[in-house]
């Protein structure tokens, strides 16, 4: 009983101890994120200089003690009274910004975060940095490889001949040694009849088979030409929206920032990329290689302080949700007007590590708050079946109001009291009731 | 009871020959046989049979379908820096103004991702009022014309323009040195900006001060130097005054077509239906005399046939009628002019003061008596404002002819310079010049394409499309505005302005961003501009402002007052134009005008308002003259009879047009055609294609071009250019296929399409007389017949349209109506209808979305079955009439019937009818029966017969055929492909993106948030759009007056658009009287009696 108190302590002890270093080691890489990242990276000078033991710095550089602390909190105190920070300010023409509401033990567990961190430039190359590597291969689903099913069967084809041709040739031969007379005008078909006349039965039941899997699985693939689900094509960057979105919590409206206003939600331009990463450039080479293509594009020589080259490229990607020409989808009448988030038909971009897919509707179904739906994602059936379930709220239907569907359930209301409680019926006024199912309001 | 006027659509309707019985009764005309269709005769003797074909049909299906398994690669590539005021997805519009030395009109232009797709009239800023005409509509496709000139040229060698400047600048500086003459020949100039590069080139070939050296001329293709040189002449003062049609009671136009060419239409119209209000205090009434069946005449109350030199004759009639005899100028004029002249007085006598009398020749002389005319019945300073006078058409016809004659005869200037003119093409000697500037050396042309004059021109210096440049315009006294691009330039264009300036010195090239012409007009403002007034304190802001509406507000002038100078009268009569037993009067179309835009296909197919052709210009001769020598009706698969008309010796072989209400002993000829003669590179659709695509050559191998010029036949007379000459007309073997629109879709003797009334009768009698209401007999609940309106009867259940969401709904007055075609061109570049050319159109297959139906009236007829001498009555009797025939254009298109014949008859539901009052059409549901074409009563469904943006056909002729012409595609509507119907959908993307605004802003749609094109481009205001169901709506109200009713009502289809009936301020005794309010009776309703009695 004793020896297993013990053991409990110690379990106990244990478990504490690991979970307060865990908390302030995430503390400070939260802060860090927080509050220097835009400026400040671990082992490399960006906007402001690398922040890799920096305290130690300090300390060797003749620093006052603690006068670290108050540079966090407002770098201008600690310039006038020490004249090792005063030094430090000459380091930039870019004034650093005051936190004073940063405490000296919040302070350290960033600094500890980031003496933490290993230098990526001696980091083996190759090996999983902490974000976004993408398995290899993955780039390459597009290449087909029909070919081989092709060799395949074009092998096999030559090889049953081949076989079937010894094997009539040893027949011809044996039925010669042992003197029998055999028909040779019998060609492959003709002995295939004869031997699907003596088998009726068989050969009825499995050609019946065959023609039922055959019809079954046509019908099948043909109701799935045109289902996009799951497609996810390479990209010229591989970009991880789970680090922008998920990690560092950039808003989708940030960078798709036409989706209140336009049809279509927008590709970020390159401008708005080089908002963050003229400051950011990557921790691993995999994060350099990246940027570098978004700096070939804005035309921006990182070298140096870094400047605009005036040499631009633009990104070419492929497509993931490409709706066909003839079917006109306004974000902003979803996003703007009925005030649907992103994620209910994009997913859980905070969790995509790779490229962007097409989300799986199995998948989708599995957010909070979506109407549960059966077919595919972005085929016809799935947008059909959330306007045939999705309300749109009456509001109030106070005279005062007057709002868009104020006055369209108003209408109803005042006019067709039988449509509207027919409506009503199963406590809502879905989409489809309002002309959602109706072909000229996606096609024209 | 019951409508009255015959209305017919063509004469071979009216007669009903045989050929028309036949194709009125085919819905799709199917004269062609399976080998014409395949184009090829090998194809005919393959030996390909029925079972092989079924088994390619099996292959390609399969493989379709294979391929169709995987979904392409579709790439999306978001700017690198995306401009501000873009934002992908959604338009941005920008105010312009359009001038193209005919033309002009405030106009607002819609881009998409920076392409510019569509223009419109500004109904907020300017003197146009949002009017516009189909040429300016159709401007935007120039812009993506693949001729165009894409770099300067040096005797039709790619140059730069640092090698041509240096070229052109040595060259300048040569004339100077041995004191030679520069001439700088360009349309009336009404920028003031553009002026100051003139004088910058000007001051550098005089030796730094404005001398003979330099010579700038301005020179019109239609001129109006006459109107300037009577106005010399009566008051003393060169000018064209300001004309207010709105304030006029009595509107007397003798020869000018202002609705359509004359002057400023785009301001003349909005006045004009302005003054035509049947409920205002006063409607106007116009008197129209003219040789040409014109776009105006045919709006006209009464209109007099003269000939075009009777101008002068109709001018003394009226003032020997106001006791002002003009001696020596004739007054006669024929006895059907005459009884309008005498209406015409008596109008005038009633209104004095309030009415305006305008002249449309270009002779002094005629112009001179109009003035008197004016003067004596006081419309100066009412109707005719001289101090507000219009800057444009400043044409030195005179200079002009000297110049030309000096060119031809080798004693040309040492260089000229062309700008916004091509008088090659639009002089009468244009061929001789243009063989002589051949000759020439440094002879600079600025047009964008290699046209007739550049084409002969050393260098061409292509200038820049309108939009793609800044401009500023000076088009009245008081008004100025602004052009600015809206998209960057596509070619290495440079700004005629930028080169002139260059070549004076006091600038350098810009390069493809150029600010050098911008900061001109920049300072100009500020000088002129904004240091002239006080209202706003900031230049920036001010510039901002103006830019943005793109007009300075009017500046209000001094009234001025003007003396007539008697003596101008003396000695007219040697100065008259000749009469002649044959006159021929050349005229513009409304789509063509004068050519400036031949390589348009949009304006090629638009309709001609009155003969309804496309693709030609052709003779027009009155059919009662006609008879017996040429054929006056035709079928599109033989054509019509060529004739040669001579003037001076310059002949022109065309098509004679029958045309009611050309004046006897006239024919008129269009302008603006017979453009790239001698293969100029003018543009892909200038010229003649074959029946299965290509172009049509003569024997020479050479291309054909489309139509013929008919400005060889303008002549001179007393220094002014004349439009009309005495000709002589030989007709000539064979007969020359056109391809008209109207004779496909038929009124099939149903008069409850139009509606026509008198001012008289719709001001006293009740709205039954002229707007009947059609009933059919019901039982009641006593079992007794009584009459019932058609809305209570119903085969199927009512769609929940009214009062329950929105109900879209349209009104059309074809009171307003002028028939002038620029709802069709809207319509044609906000839904990206496609050009058939020719030959489809020859087929029946044009692709318009809205059609405007032109109907023919004549005087005597009455409605049948109302007749009294209906016994004795027979159709040969109303041929008389189609002498001189009363028209109305009535623009028609789907009119979404909530009961409609096309939806129940569709084996795959691909044209449903939405909660909303629209007959959708879904075209990827179509599996092309066309069971609803044979089903529509409107006969508005159109078949894609072929892939007209792919097949080689239409290669020539389809703009989506390029990579260019692609970009005026509007995004948001789908390029329909082959084998699909397709019809007005209401412009349903307006409609879903105007219903977007209001829920994005949380407020119930209201009026001007949806707007059709075909509304948009109406200058008339014709066409209201709005939500029915909306009870404050303008279209609610407008659907329940009393002139308002649906065409076809009494086939019970519920349509969801309203015409309005037309008011004439006419005397027209028969109408008034068969128009009589209905006594109640009996059994039979007015439905009944007509389609009984008819057949």
């Amino acid at each position: 009983m004793f020896r297993n108190f013990n053991k409990w302590c110690l379990w106990l002890l244990a478990v504490a101890l690991t979970s307060f270093t865990f908390n302030s080691s995430a503390q400070g890489e939260a802060l860090f994120k927080a509050k220097c990242a835009s400026c400040h990276q671990p082992h490399k000078d960006g906007t402001g200089p690398k922040l890799f033991e920096v305290r130690k710095k300090w300390a060797d550089g003749g620093a006052k003690e603690g006068s670290i602390y108050q540079w966090v909190n407002n770098w201008q105190i600690a310039a006038a009274t020490d004249p090792y920070a005063k030094n430090v300010s000459t380091w930039s023409k870019t004034a650093m910004n005051a936190f004073p509401e940063l405490k000296v033990d919040e302070i350290n567990s960033i600094m500890d975060w980031i003496d933490s961190q290993p230098d990526p430039a001696t980091v083996v190359v190759g090996a999983a940095g902490p974000n976004g590597v993408v398995e290899p291969g993955m780039v390459e689903e597009e290449s087909s490889k029909a070919w081989i099913w092709i060799l395949l069967a074009v092998i096999s084809v030559i090889v049953i001949s081949t076989i079937g041709g010894v094997r009539r040739q040893l027949k011809q031969a044996t039925a010669l040694s042992e003197g029998i007379e055999l028909n040779d005008a019998l060609s492959y078909m003709g002995e295939f009849k004869v031997w699907a006349y003596n088998n009726k039965a068989v050969v009825g039941v499995s050609s019946l088979i065959l023609f039922i899997t055959l019809l079954v699985t046509g019908m099948q693939g043909l109701g799935n030409i045109g289902v996009v689900q799951g497609y996810q094509p390479s990209q010229p960057i591989e970009f991880p929206h789970s680090v922008h979105a998920g990690v560092n919590g950039i808003d989708c409206k940030y960078c798709h920032n036409s989706v209140n206003n336009s049809k279509s939600a927008g590709l970020p331009t390159v401008n708005v990329c080089m908002n963050c990463h003229k400051q950011i450039n990557g921790n691993t080479p995999e994060q350099q290689a990246k940027i570098a293509k978004i700096y070939e594009a804005a035309g921006w020589d990182p070298s140096g302080a870094g400047q605009y080259t005036g040499k631009t490229k633009e990104i070419i990607w492929n497509k993931v949700h490409a709706l066909p020409d003839h079917v006109y989808f306004p974000h902003s009448q979803h996003v703007a007007v009925a005030g649907i988030d992103c994620k209910q038909c994009h997913g859980d971009m905070t969790q995509q590590k790779e490229t962007a897919k097409i989300q799986l509707v199995e998948d989708l179904n599995k957010i909070e708050g979506n109407v549960k739906l059966t077919k595919p994602t972005l085929t016809m059936g799935w947008c059909i079946e959330c306007h045939g379930e999705k309300e749109i709220s009456t509001g109030s239907l106070d005279s005062k109001n007057s709002g868009y569907y104020n006055e369209i359930h108003k209408r109803l209301l005042n006019n067709d009291k039988k449509l509207y409680s027919g409506y009503l019926k199963d406590g809502k006024v879905t989409v489809k009731e309002l002309g959602g199912w109706e072909c000229a309001k996606c096609h024209y | 009871m019951g409508m009255t006027r015959k209305y017919w659509k063509g004469l071979d309707e009216l007669k009903e020959t045989p050929e028309f019985l036949k194709s009125r009764d085919e819905e799709f005309p199917k004269e062609m046989s399976v080998e014409d269709f395949l184009g090829d005769d090998s194809l005919a003797e393959s030996s390909t049979d029925r079972r092989d074909f079924l088994k390619f049909l099996g292959f390609s299906v399969a493989a379709a379908t294979v391929a169709a398994c995987e979904a392409p690669v579709v790439k999306a590539i978001p700017y690198v820096n995306k401009p501000e005021n873009v934002m992908p997805g959604m338009p941005t519009w920008y105010a312009s103004t359009y001038y193209d030395g005919n033309s002009y009109a405030s106009i607002v232009v819609k881009t998409r991702e920076g392409r510019p797709i569509f223009i419109k009239g500004n109904k907020d800023h300017g003197i146009t009022k949002g009017a516009t005409n189909p040429q300016i509509i159709a401007s935007v496709l120039g812009l993506y014309d693949s001729a165009r000139l894409t770099t300067p040229t040096k005797r039709s060698d790619l140059s730069t323009w640092s090698a041509v400047d240096k070229d052109i600048i040595a060259a300048i500086a040569k004339v100077k040195a041995k004191n030679g003459k520069v001439v700088l020949v360009s349309n009336s100039i009404i920028s003031p900006s553009t002026d100051k590069a003139i004088s910058a080139l000007s001051l550098a070939v005089g030796s730094g001060t404005e001398s003979n050296a330099f010579e700038h001329i301005q020179y019109d293709a239609q001129s109006y130097a006459g109107i300037r040189k009577a106005n010399m002449q009566s008051f003393g003062e060169s000018f064209i005054p300001d004309y207010d049609f709105s304030k006029a009671k009595t509107i007397v136009s003798v020869g000018a077509d202002f609705l359509n060419s004359w002057l400023l239409p785009t301001q003349f119209a909005p006045q004009y239906i302005a003054s035509r209000n049947p409920d205002g205090e006063w409607m106007s009434r116009h008197f129209q005399f003219e040789a040409n069946m014109s776009v105006t005449g045919s709006n006209a109350d009464e209109r007099g046939m003269i000939k075009p030199s009777q101008q002068a004759n109709v001018l003394a009639y009226l003032l020997k009628a106001f006791g002002a005899p003009v001696s020596g100028v004739s007054s006669e004029i024929s006895a059907q002019a005459t009884k309008v002249a005498d209406q015409a007085i008596k109008s005038l006598k009633a209104s004095k003061g309030a009415s305006l009398v305008i002249a449309g020749s270009n002779n002094a002389a005629v112009q001179i008596l109009a003035n008197k005319l004016n003067v004596v019945l006081g419309s100066y300073g009412k109707t005719i404002d001289v101090a507000n006078t219009i800057n444009m058409f400043k044409s030195e016809d005179e200079k002009m002819i000297k110049l030309a004659n000096n060119v031809i005869a080798g004693k040309g200037p040492d260089m000229i310079l062309f700008y916004g003119v091509n008088p090659v093409y639009t002089l009468p000697n244009g061929k001789a010049f243009g063989e002589a500037l051949k000759k020439m050396n440094n002879t600079i042309s600025f047009a964008g394409h290699a046209d007739e004059t550049a084409s002969n021109c050393e260098f061409i210096c292509p200038d820049h499309h309108a939009l793609e440049a800044w401009n500023d315009f000076n088009p009245k006294k008081s008004h100025y505005a602004i052009a600015q691009p809206t998209i960057r330039p596509l070619h290495n264009t440079a700004q005629a302005q930028e080169s002139m300036m260059v070549w004076g010195g006091v600038a350098s090239r810009g390069g493809k961003d150029s600010k050098v012409f911008y900061d001109v007009i920049f300072d100009n403002w500020d000088l002129t501009g904004f240091q002239t007034q006080t209202e706003i304190a900031d230049l920036n802001t001010y510039w901002g402002v103006r830019v943005h509406n793109s007009v300075a507000e009017e500046m209000t002038l001094v009234p001025v007052s003007v003396t007539f100078n008697e003596t101008a009268l003396s000695g007219l009569s040697d100065k008259l134009p000749k009469t002649s037993t044959l006159e021929v009067e050349m005229y513009q179309k409304a789509g063509l005008g004068i050519g400036n835009q031949a390589n348009n296909p949009w304006l090629q197919e638009l309709p001609d308002p009155i003969t309804k052709v496309t693709w030609d210009n052709y003779i027009t001769m009155n059919p009662v003259e006609m008879t017996g020598k040429y054929a006056t009706t035709f079928d599109q698969e033989h054509g019509l009879n060529l004739a040669t008309i001579t003037v001076n010796g310059k002949s022109v072989t065309l098509p004679v047009y029958p045309t009611p209400g050309q004046t006897p002993g006239t024919v008129g000829v269009a302008l603006g055609y017979g453009r790239g003669e001698n293969q100029e590179k003018i543009g892909r659709a200038a010229f003649q294609t074959k029946e299965y695509g290509g172009y049509k050559e003569d024997e020479n191998g050479k291309l054909m071009p489309i139509g013929a010029n008919a400005f060889a036949f303008l002549g001179s007379e007393n220094g002014t250019m004349s439009y009309s000459a005495p000709a002589s007309i030989k007709q000539e073997e064979g007969m020359y296929i056109i391809a008209a629109t109207q004779i496909h879709h038929t009124v099939m003797g149903r008069h409850s399409i139009v509606r026509e009334t008198t001012l008289e009768t719709y001001k006293n009698k009740d709205k039954e007389a002229y707007n009947p209401s059609y009933t059919l007999q019901k039982l009641d609940e006593n079992g007794h017949h009584v009459e019932a309106p058609m809305s209570e009867f119903d085969l199927w259940d009512a769609h929940p349209v009214e009062n329950i969401g929105h109900r879209w709904a349209m009104t059309i007055d074809l009171n307003s109506c002028i028939g002038c075609g620029s709802c069709l061109i809207a319509c044609q570049s906000e839904n990206n209808v496609p050009v058939v050319g020719k030959d489809e159109v020859r087929r029946g297959r044009e692709m318009h979305w809205i059609r405007i139906d032109r109907y023919f009236a004549s005087d005597e007829e009455a409605a049948i079955g109302t007749r009294k001498d209906k016994d004795t009555f027979s159709f040969d009797k109303a041929e008389i009439a189609a002498e001189n025939p009363k028209v109305i254009h009535m623009p028609m298109m789907c009119q979404h019937c909530n009961h409609a014949p096309c939806e129940t008859v569709c084996p795959v539901a691909a044209t449903t009818h939405s909660n909303e009052g629209l007959n959708q059409m879904t075209y990827n549901r179509c599996i092309g029966t066309r069971y609803c074409a044979n089903n529509c009563p409107y006969k508005v469904r159109r078949f894609n017969w072929f892939n007209y943006p792919s097949y080689k056909k239409f290669t020539e002729i389809n703009p989506a055929q390029d990579d260019l012409g692609r970009m005026v595609l509007n995004p948001d509507v789908t390029v329909r492909t082959r084998g699909v119907m397709e019809k007005c959908s209401f412009c349903v993307q307006r409609i879903q993106a105007g219903k977007l605004v209001a829920k994005k802003e949380d407020r119930p749609v209201v009026d001007g948030d949806v707007t059709t094109a075909c509304s948009d481009a109406c200058p008339a205001n014709a066409i209201i759009v709005g939500d029915w169901n909306d009870v404050n709506s303008i279209v609610r109200s407008s659907s329940a007056d009393k002139r308002s009713y649906q065409a076809l009502e009494e086939v019970g289809v519920k349509p969801n658009m309203w015409y309005k009936t037309k008011v004439r301020n006419e005397d027209n005794k028969e109408l008034d009287l068969l128009q009589v309010e209905p006594v109640a009776h009996g059994s039979h309703g007015n439905g009944g009696h007509e389609e009984k009695a008819h057949h």
